[in-house]
């Protein structure tokens, strides 16, 4: 059984964050809620867990580092992914590290879905406004159609979090359901490792630097484990 | 007609839109047009035909990183109500596309953001508060983002058709490029310490060790560490089942 319990007003506030969430993106304001640890902590907290949901907006953070979104690139949609991700991670029971490796892959997926309906509706949006300034409305329609793509697109991240919640959930609640014992959660938290530490690499490099820098990686290497240890 | 102080604020705030039309054809020019309406209606209030030309002519193919696009629409608008010709607008937009979204890439997309989620990630990892920390990140980033877009627009109207001296001086690129290590050791540091907080406990020495060389051969040769990173994350959820 991994039956989970959402109610209307539950899913209805995640459509709503995903429409915010989904219009930061690109088309109002970048004010970066929309960045994995800003979503995924305002996922973790719709259910009462926000540590959570911020820890898993820090992997997919790592995770998303390596497609930067230079020039017309295309690249996972980091909001609506965060805020599932953060919020399945929220309501797993045990928040073990299959749940956290579960909602970060389900982020993954999620960002990538959402950037193919970016790419739809930069389609839409060609019809919609490439020849707005010569139509009959004259200048004022150039603004109207602008203002019509915006809510095409706050539209846009709504459908797609209210679509792709409950079976994110249920992906999430499924992990959970392996328990391995100690023994059996070595190789899984090492591979997890390996995973992380190659795509946070791939994202430094990503960061547009040459290959020679690698100096500040170094150090950083050597702080984290000096913090790593001071914090323990 | 020059435009008024609320005009520009006008745009100001438009700007934060630029992008909700971005399309294959135009990219943003819906959206530079959308910014500059209230701009141009003041400076050719009373010429509707004179209006709708300079509409059509900032409706058209531009791109640019979203945040200094304002030095765009400054310019541009300077430009227009100093009457120079079509022609000259048209070259002029052109011209400013590139480095606007190349210095935008590198100062914020690659700079500025990745230092301040950096930030709010390690915070956060040594006992900063979940809401604390991404708060503090979206004040922090929202500073220097609302900063840009002000200072962009300011500039572009105070330099008008100049404002290539402006953007060749090297002084933005240089900033720009400051960031650029300090973001490499905030992402070792931010994964060095995600992977001693995996929930199952985190790996002995010898897989941290590997983890380290596997990060460092994914600097070297990204493209060919990328698939294989991935497939570890994914064989970590096999594992876990299995």
């Amino acid at each position: 059984m991994i039956g989970v319990e959402i109610t209307a007003g539950e899913w209805l506030l995640v459509c709503l964050a995903g429409a915010l969430l989904g219009l930061d993106g690109i088309a109002w304001p970048q004010a970066m809620w929309s960045r994995p640890v800003a979503a995924g902590t305002i996922g973790g907290l719709l259910f009462g867990a926000p540590a959570h949901g911020f820890l898993a907006g820090a992997w997919l953070e790592i995770v998303a580092s390596r497609h930067p979104p230079f020039g017309a690139a295309r690249y996972p949609e980091t909001g609506p992914a965060a805020l599932l991700a953060g919020s399945a991670y929220a309501l797993s029971e045990a928040a073990s590290l299959g749940a956290l490796i579960a909602a970060v892959l389900v982020g993954w997926a999620v960002g990538w879905i959402g950037m193919h309906s970016i790419a739809w509706l930069r389609t839409v949006n060609s019809r919609l406004v490439a020849d707005a300034a010569s139509l009959p409305g004259g200048p004022g329609e150039v603004v109207g159609r602008h203002r019509t793509a915006l809510r095409l697109d706050a539209l846009r991240g709504a459908a797609l979090c209210g679509a792709l919640f409950i079976p994110s959930l249920l992906a999430v609640r499924l992990a959970e359901t392996f328990r391995p014992d100690q023994l059996g959660t070595r190789p899984a938290a090492a591979l997890a490792a390996i995973g992380l530490a190659g795509l946070a690499g791939c994202g430094a490099r990503a960061l547009g630097t040459r290959r020679d820098r690698w100096g500040p990686v170094v150090m950083g290497i050597a702080a984290g484990l000096l913090l790593a240890w001071l914090v323990a | 007609m020059k435009p008024r102080r609320a005009d520009l604020a006008s745009a100001l705030l438009r700007s934060f839109a630029i992008q909700a039309s971005w399309n294959y054809h135009t990219m943003i020019g819906g959206g530079m047009a959308f910014v500059m309406a209230p701009l141009l209606a003041r400076i050719h209030a009373g010429d509707p035909v004179a209006l709708r030309e300079a509409m059509e002519r900032h409706a058209a193919e531009f791109n640019a990183h979203p945040y200094l696009a304002t030095i765009a629409v400054g310019a541009l608008a300077r430009a227009e109500h100093e009457g120079a010709p079509a022609e000259t607008l048209g070259r002029f937009r052109t011209a400013l596309s590139v480095p606007l979204g190349a210095l935008g890439d590198q100062g914020v997309w690659a700079g500025w953001r990745p230092f301040c989620v950096l930030s709010a990630v390690i915070a956060f990892l040594v006992g900063l508060g979940p809401v604390a920390a991404a708060t503090g990140f979206l004040v922090v980033y929202n500073l220097g983002h609302v900063l840009v877009r002000a200072w962009g627009l300011r500039l572009g109207w105070d330099e008008g058709l100049a404002i290539g001296g402006s953007l060749r001086s090297g002084r933005l690129q240089t900033l720009a490029r400051s960031l650029i290590p300090v973001n490499l050791a905030l992402t070792a540091v931010a994964s060095v310490l995600l992977i001693a907080r995996i929930p199952a406990g985190a790996p002995g020495p010898w897989i941290c060790g590997l983890a380290a060389g596997i990060g460092m051969t994914g600097y070297l040769v990204p493209r060919r560490v990328t698939p294989f990173a991935m497939a570890a994350l994914f064989l970590s959820l096999a594992a876990w089942a299995l």
